[in-house]
């Protein structure tokens, strides 16, 4: 599914079908994912539609600037290491239209359940989406339709143990890399307190051969003030 | 009419009467200096209130403080001229009784307005009730803030009145609660009920994982065991979520065999009621 394509175009697969066909005013999009359908009349007269996942911050409204990845099992980390683990997150795909070396977004949508969640208390913290993942020494199998994987390198740089339940991300800074088989990230979480962790995107991706993601953020020329989140309210 | 100053060669050369270059010199230092000073904290100011009010309002407090800087170092350098300021104040004050009875309020209204800037109980944008009226801050400005209410009217309100009135900013933390109280027949699974209404806020994307749902029999009522539900959203969306939850969870109390109780009251008899049958409005005595 994800990829550029030249419109007139037809794409079904997983209960998503896509379709820009061409009409008397340029060309009509349709798709339907989930039971929801959205229509759009495009006027153009030629142009390509990239097809790629997208940080998951548009569904069902756009309410959350960071992920909180919620960790299945609890992680105890020795002092002064760094240490790497495999966590899933969830993927939002984007359909972007690409004529006259512009792009612009002509839908979102997302096969899995949408969930929000806070991030500290309500008056300080910060809402967040919010996603439970598995902890995995290695890469997980997962559909790269529903589910992307994010290494971590979690860098314990304090003198004591340090229990990690969960990792929140600036979404706006997401590097996200994709093939046909695996949708990747990289991370590192700095922990810097035994309650405070710095937590940052690397822009590499997780295996060779793999496509950039167009970042939502780039084609609506949003600045991004930081590029990491600092982990305040405990791990 | 020359003199030496401290030592300094300068000459006092008389320009027009006793008014000498030193003269001059001084009153040009005093308008030098209040000019620099109101420049200085003009532009801090800009700075510091460009976030928090409009360029408009910012522009007019500004030269409220410019012009008033200015103003003092004229009334310092007046007795150079040999004009007596003492007069002037006589005069002033009264003037200044007279126009301080009138604009009263207006400077009460205009300071409440600066402290409102200071201390920011709410911003342009936010939804909050102020003495009871409640809808979107549309402006904060130096004598009033306005409010466009829900129904789309256009209040404004005084500063006075808000800077010493309750203020309730509905969004200004970005998780708010909601709470319903549902009642159910005693003959109902309250467990049950619960861990369908347990679920139905899973299933929601807008209610909030952490806090977590807190759902719980609350009292043992005269018609119904009332279900307390306390769930949390987004501050943003807490008015949508509260319109499209209840609901849910009605259908799906009642899809699941669980209903909604209503006041019912069993009444007995002391003695056993005798039973009479009707037929066909025979024996009813209004049928003639």
């Amino acid at each position: 599914m994800f990829g550029q394509y030249t419109i007139p175009v037809e794409i079904a697969a997983e209960g998503v079908s896509l379709a820009i066909e061409r009409d008397d005013k340029g060309f009509r999009y349709r798709s339907t994912c989930n039971g929801v359908t959205v229509e759009k009349e495009i006027l153009t007269r030629t142009g390509t539609v990239l097809i790629n996942p997208v940080e998951p911050l548009h569904l069902p409204k756009e309410l959350a600037k960071a992920l909180l990845i919620e960790l299945d099992k609890t992680l105890v980390v020795e002092p002064a290491t760094t240490k790497t683990v495999f966590l899933t997150f969830p993927i939002e795909i984007g359909v972007f239209i690409t004529a006259n070396e512009t792009v612009e977004v002509l839908d979102i949508f997302s096969l899995r359940p949408q969930k929000f969640t806070l991030y500290g208390d309500p008056r300080t913290g910060v809402i967040c989406k919010y996603w439970r993942s598995t902890v995995s020494a290695t890469v997980p199998a997962v559909n790269p339709r529903r589910e992307g994987v994010v290494q971590l390198r979690i860098n314990n740089s304090t003198s004591d143990w340090v229990t990690v339940t969960r990792a929140v991300f600036n979404a706006y800074t997401m590097k996200i890399y994709y093939n046909e088989r695996l949708v990747s990230m990289r991370a590192t979480m700095k922990i810097l307190l035994r309650n405070l962790a710095e937590t940052t995107f690397t822009d590499e991706p997780l295996e060779r051969g793999m496509t950039k993601s167009l970042e939502l953020y780039t084609v609506r020329k949003l600045q991004v003030p930081l590029t990491k989140f600092i982990m305040e309210a405990g791990l | 009419m020359s003199e030496v100053i401290d030592g300094d060669m300068i000459p006092d050369i008389a320009i027009y009467g006793e008014f000498g270059v030193l003269d001059l010199l001084r009153v040009l230092l005093i308008l030098v200096v209040a000019i620099i000073i109101a420049k200085g904290i003009s532009v801090n100011l800009r700075r510091v209130l460009k976030d928090r009010m409009s360029k408009d309002h910012v522009e007019i407090i500004n030269k409220v403080i410019y012009w008033g800087i200015l103003t003092i170092a004229f009334l310092l350098v007046l007795p150079v001229f040999g004009v007596n300021p003492s007069g002037l104040l006589v005069a002033g004050g009264v003037a200044g009784i007279v126009l301080g009875i009138a604009s009263q309020s207006v400077v009460s209204n205009l300071m409440a307005g600066l402290f409102l800037v200071i201390e920011r109980p709410m911003k342009i944008g936010q939804t909050v009730n102020i003495a009871g009226t409640a809808g979107v801050v549309e402006d904060i400005r130096i004598l009033s803030t306005t409010i466009r209410t829900f129904e789309g009217l256009y209040v404004r309100i005084p500063n006075e009145k808000v800077f010493t009135t309750d203020i309730t900013n509905y969004v200004e933390h970005v998780a708010r609660r909601l709470e319903y109280r549902v009642g159910i027949r005693y003959s109902d699974d309250a467990d049950k009920a619960i861990a369908i209404i347990h679920r139905l806020c899973e299933e929601h994307p807008l209610t909030l994982k952490n806090p977590t749902p807190d759902i719980f029999v609350d009292n043992l009522g005269d018609n119904a065991v009332e279900i307390m539900v306390r769930i949390w959203s987004p501050s943003k969306e807490w008015y949508g979520v509260k319109k499209e939850l209840l609901w849910k969870i009605k259908t799906a109390l009642e899809g699941q065999g669980i209903e909604i109780a209503f006041p019912q009251r069993t009444v007995w008899f002391a003695n056993e009621l005798q039973k009479r049958e009707m037929r066909d409005g025979a024996d009813d005595p209004g049928m003639h």
